[in-house]
């Protein structure tokens, strides 16, 4: 049959977010692939330059508003290293403790957008349903389900509330359970596994070479977890293991992100146990130094993050730099989509788990 | 970590036994206990405390400093002129709710817990026009939970162990305070003028050349909630703010 | 003439006596005698129970809409349509929506092939309707040949779907459809070898005979293996999850319905749920006994509730399963169903010879 290019196009109920998979087929098989983002910008760097420190946070929270704590706390660690702010313990704890359940939350998303793309809303809804337990919990801690503002320059908002504790504990059980339900209900299903397995091999070389991070580095392989390898927060006193797979395709990556979530379970537990009293957020200065500079770089649930800022004497920053984990799996698209059906799209972007407000900002 | 999991490597079981089972598990639960669908507009869902919701504004307390204007990210905040009964013509601020992104930062900024985070969320309207609140549709009944407080440490007491003080409170020395700078200052007095919290008061220091007394302001730090008014105000850009 | 056409008859021929008496008061005698002569009477007894069947299997079609939303909402822990007396409205609301919708046909589509594919789609899903017998008195034709014919208009909706897909002037429609014919046409094979063996078990095309033959013992227990192919294959046919790709919403959108709106979409959907009517009817008639049971319910009621169990199993499996791509539809259909289906045939031929049945 003759070869044609096809729009998996900007209007399509698959795409997570808006852009278009131009893919070149012959029959069904993919042989050439060429992605086209670039819908959702909204000129974010160049807004941030026109306002003040604090208000660019709820700005931050809204780059990738599935897991929008990350990104907050990502600006706010930047802006701390530029200014060599040192931030209470208390809030190095509550900032663990609040990051790690946006993973969880982040996670569940990305299974539920699994489920649909492969056809099964049953997933979709046992998924959301658990994350509206997360929801609730930040509902109770900063009064806000999507975007949070929780993270300040210099700690966090406002206190724990009162059940904090054993909140956390009771969400934790009753989620361990349904998530061992959920992954039933994915890993011993034949047909799931036909789909995931020996699809959208990316072996570590190529992810390696083409920059890509997080959990699509770990399904191929490489054990590399910014909070191991360059803690920041209170993750140095915290005892988790790394999760890898050496599949390199797309059921190593699901797996790799469901281990994550029992993991950080297991940091949640710990942290709660640990954090000490005292206060919680450090007045910062005004402005920041003219030409002074500063960058953070984190484990976001889809990758490494990284914020770059450059202060301008007053009180907006004059640069503020965003690279964005997606941004770059999204541009290896074509590593791993050639060769591969048509039909087998939908499993491979969906194992790589894309958020599109990051990418275009 | 395949190796990790002590051996529970998930095999299939069958080809589609057992998501099957699963199923009909949750499906019994889910009929013996209610679904977990909320039938709204009939039921409703909890909302936590301090639901951040529309803003609100108490009347009586706000003084029209307008931090709240400033600190907006979105720039939906803006000052009217309103008549009050006992005070006269006065700014009030006015809310374009289109743009609001209900971050929480007039109520968390706000000196006198006049601006609050309300528990209201059904804002829907039929036009934009609808959408901008005045002063008056603004004013919410305070509750427990809707003030937002600010508390924070200086840099410095980090290592003392100090707890947190809210800066919203009368605690002069803990606030950053404006200061002026004697050679640029004309004893215009308009500081003083648009202070809204009455904390400028012009003190003479002298009488120049011309017979014409000098006058020098001078904050008051109990009552100055470093709202910068004087600051965007002065004609000769004299006053800065000086840290805490 | 069996109860229906006892029925109908007896109606019909009060209803041209009330109108024959309308025409003697009005004076002209000849009409009214021509109206309550024989002929007439007889082809409106024909066309009141064809009328009667159509409407009991068209309703029951409707409610498997109903069960399905039900049954899908309870197993995704939520509820089920809402509107009305236990959710029972909602049929007629979406039937209402489509009615009103705006038809939008697409520029440079081939109108006559672009209408006929729905008109073909429907028309034969209604002939089936009228092939099924819920009981022996309750059916419209009791041919020798019925399964034959049931199967052979079955089997035309690869052709309309193919045509459908093609008239639509649209990339994704054309490979939805090719894949949804491709798909059929697989399957089709397994589904006739599972109903060959019950044939050579009874040894007729009669379905009434046939149920007549199961009063001693039901045919899924000897022929296990044809049951579940027999289920699988029709669940391919009717495109359901687990088969559902020329329907995959996550690639190609709708597949090859994706162009047809408004009253067309509807009727689409409505000949969907009519031939899972008529296939679990069948599947009941051929497996589980058809109207054989307990002699204190009426023998409809219990075809009736058989249907619905069947389907209920159909839901549960849509439920819980992922959607199998085209490599692993055609594996299953043609390496795994087919040696199956010729196996349950040998265990048929096998049980006639030994004359155990």
């Amino acid at each position: 049959m003759a070869e044609m290019w096809l729009n998996m196009g900007p209007q399509h109920p698959m795409t997570h977010g808006l852009w278009n998979l131009r893919v070149k087929i012959d029959g069904e098989t993919i042989i050439q692939a060429e992605p086209i983002i670039g819908y959702l910008h909204r000129g974010w760097e160049k807004l941030a330059e026109n306002r003040m420190y604090p208000q660019i946070i709820p700005m931050a929270d809204r780059l990738c508003y599935g897991s929008s704590m990350s990104w907050s706390h990502l600006y706010c660690s930047t802006v701390e290293n530029m200014l060599e702010l040192e931030v209470p313990e208390r809030a190095k704890y509550i900032r663990t403790i609040v990051l790690e359940a946006q993973r969880i939350g982040s996670h569940l998303m990305w299974l539920a957008a699994l489920g649909t793309d492969l056809g099964s809303y049953t997933i979709f809804l046992y998924c959301v349903r658990e994350r509206e337990l997360f929801l609730d919990l930040m509902q109770n801690l900063c009064g806000a389900r999507l975007t949070y503002n929780y993270t300040r320059i210099g700690g966090v908002r406002n206190d724990v509330p009162a059940n904090f504790e054993r909140d956390f504990t009771r969400v934790l059980k009753v989620f361990e359970k349904r998530l061992a339900i959920v992954e039933a209900l994915c890993d011993e299903s034949a047909i799931f596994r036909m789909r995931m397995e020996d699809v959208g091999k990316l072996t570590a070389e190529q992810a390696k070479n083409l920059g890509v991070t997080g959990p699509n580095l770990r399904g191929s392989g490489v054990e590399y977890d910014i909070r191991k390898d360059d803690p920041y927060e209170a993750y140095s006193d915290i005892d988790f293991d790394v999760c890898y797979e050496t599949g390199c395709d797309a059921f190593a990556r699901y797996r790799v992100r469901v281990d994550e979530m029992y993991e950080s379970c297991k940091i949640i537990r710990q942290a709660i146990k640990k954090i000490p009293q005292g206060p919680y957020r450090v007045k910062p200065p005004r402005t920041a130094p003219k030409g002074k500079a500063g960058w953070a770089h984190v484990e976001d649930p889809r990758g490494e993050g990284f914020m770059y800022v450059i202060g301008n004497g007053d009180d907006h920053p004059y640069r503020l730099k965003v690279r964005s984990p997606v941004f770059v799996s999204v541009s290896a698209a074509p590593a791993y989509l050639v060769g591969y059906k048509i039909a087998d799209v939908p499993a491979i972007m969906g194992s790589i788990d894309m958020c599109l407000g990051e990418t275009d900002r | 970590m395949s190796d990790k999991k002590d051996g529970k490597e998930k095999r299939p079981r069958a080809i589609m036994l057992r998501p099957m089972v699963v199923t009909m598990k949750e499906t019994i639960r889910t009929t013996v206990n209610t679904p977990n669908t909320v039938r709204y507009p009939w039921e409703r869902l909890i909302i936590a405390d301090g639901y951040r919701g529309r803003p609100g504004l108490v009347m009586d307390k706000c003084i029209g400093c307008g931090i709240c204007e400033k600190i907006c990210p979105t720039t939906c905040i803006e000052l009217v002129e309103v008549e009050l009964e006992g005070k006269g013509k006065v700014k009030r601020p006015q809310v374009n709710l289109g743009r609001c992104m209900m971050c929480g930062y007039c109520a968390e900024y706000c000196p006198k817990n006049a601006m609050l985070v309300t528990p209201e969320y059904e804002l829907a309207t039929y036009s934009r026009q609808d959408l901008i609140y005045d002063p008056f549709r603004l004013q919410y009944e305070d509750r427990p939970g809707c003030e937002v407080d600010l508390i924070e440490i200086k840099p410095s007491e980090l290592r003392t162990g100090a707890k947190g003080h809210s800066i919203k409170g009368a605690t002069a020395g803990l606030r950053d305070l404006p200061q002026v700078e004697d050679k640029k200052c004309i004893s215009c007095s308009k500081c003083e003028k648009v202070c809204p919290a009455d904390a400028v008061t012009m003190i003479e220091v002298g009488k120049n050349e011309k017979g014409r007394p000098i006058k020098r302001p001078k904050f008051d730090g109990e009552k100055c909630v470093a709202c910068e008014q004087c600051l965007d105000n002065c004609p000769k850009h004299a006053i800065t703010m000086k840290e805490v | 003439m069996n109860g229906l056409f006892e029925f109908a008859y007896g109606l019909s021929l009060w209803l041209m006596q009330v109108v024959a008496w309308i025409f003697n008061f009005i004076g002209l005698h000849d009409v009214a005698d021509w109206f309550t002569s024989s002929g007439v009477v007889y082809f409106l007894t024909n066309a009141v129970a064809a009328l009667i069947v159509f409407i009991v299997g068209f309703l029951i079609s409707i409610t498997f809409i109903w069960e399905e939303r039900k049954i899908l909402g309870r197993l995704m822990d939520r509820r089920g349509t809402q509107v009305g007396v236990l959710g029972l409205f909602q049929n007629f609301a979406d039937g209402l929506k489509a009615f009103v919708k705006e038809i939008i046909i697409p520029k440079d589509v081939d109108i006559w092939v672009y209408n006929a594919a729905p008109v073909i789609l429907i028309g034969m899903s209604c002939m089936m309707i009228g092939l099924i017998p819920l009981s022996p008195d309750f059916a419209l034709a009791n041919l020798q040949t019925g399964l034959l014919l049931i199967f052979a208009v079955f089997s035309i909706a690869p052709f309309a779907i193919l045509i459908g897909g093609w008239a639509s002037n649209n990339k994704y429609t054309v490979m939805g459809g090719m894949r949804a014919a491709g798909q059929l046409i697989a399957y089709e094979v397994p589904l006739l070898l599972s109903v060959a063996s019950v044939v050579v078990l009874t040894g007729t095309f009669n379905l009434g005979e046939i149920v007549a033959q199961q009063q001693n013992i039901w045919f899924f227990i000897p022929l296990i293996l044809g049951f579940i192919v027999f289920l699988t294959s029709i669940i391919a046919e009717l495109e359901r999850i687990p088969f559902d790709l020329p329907e995959a919403e996550a690639e190609l959108v709708e597949g090859w319905m994706t162009e047809y709106g408004g009253m067309r979409f509807g009727l689409i959907m409505l000949s969907e749920y009519v031939r899972g009517y008529a296939a679990c009817s069948v599947a009941v008639i051929l497996f589980l006994g058809g109207w054989n049971g307990p002699s204190f319910i009426w023998p409809e009621i219990w075809f009736i509730l058989k249907v619905f169990i069947l389907f209920a199993i159909f839901i549960w499996v849509r439920g819980a399963l992922v959607r199998v791509t085209t490599k692993q539809i055609l594996h299953i259909g043609w390496k795994v169903l087919m040696p199956l289906a010729l196996v349950n045939l040998g265990i048929a031929i096998a049980i006639k010879m030994l004359g155990w049945l």
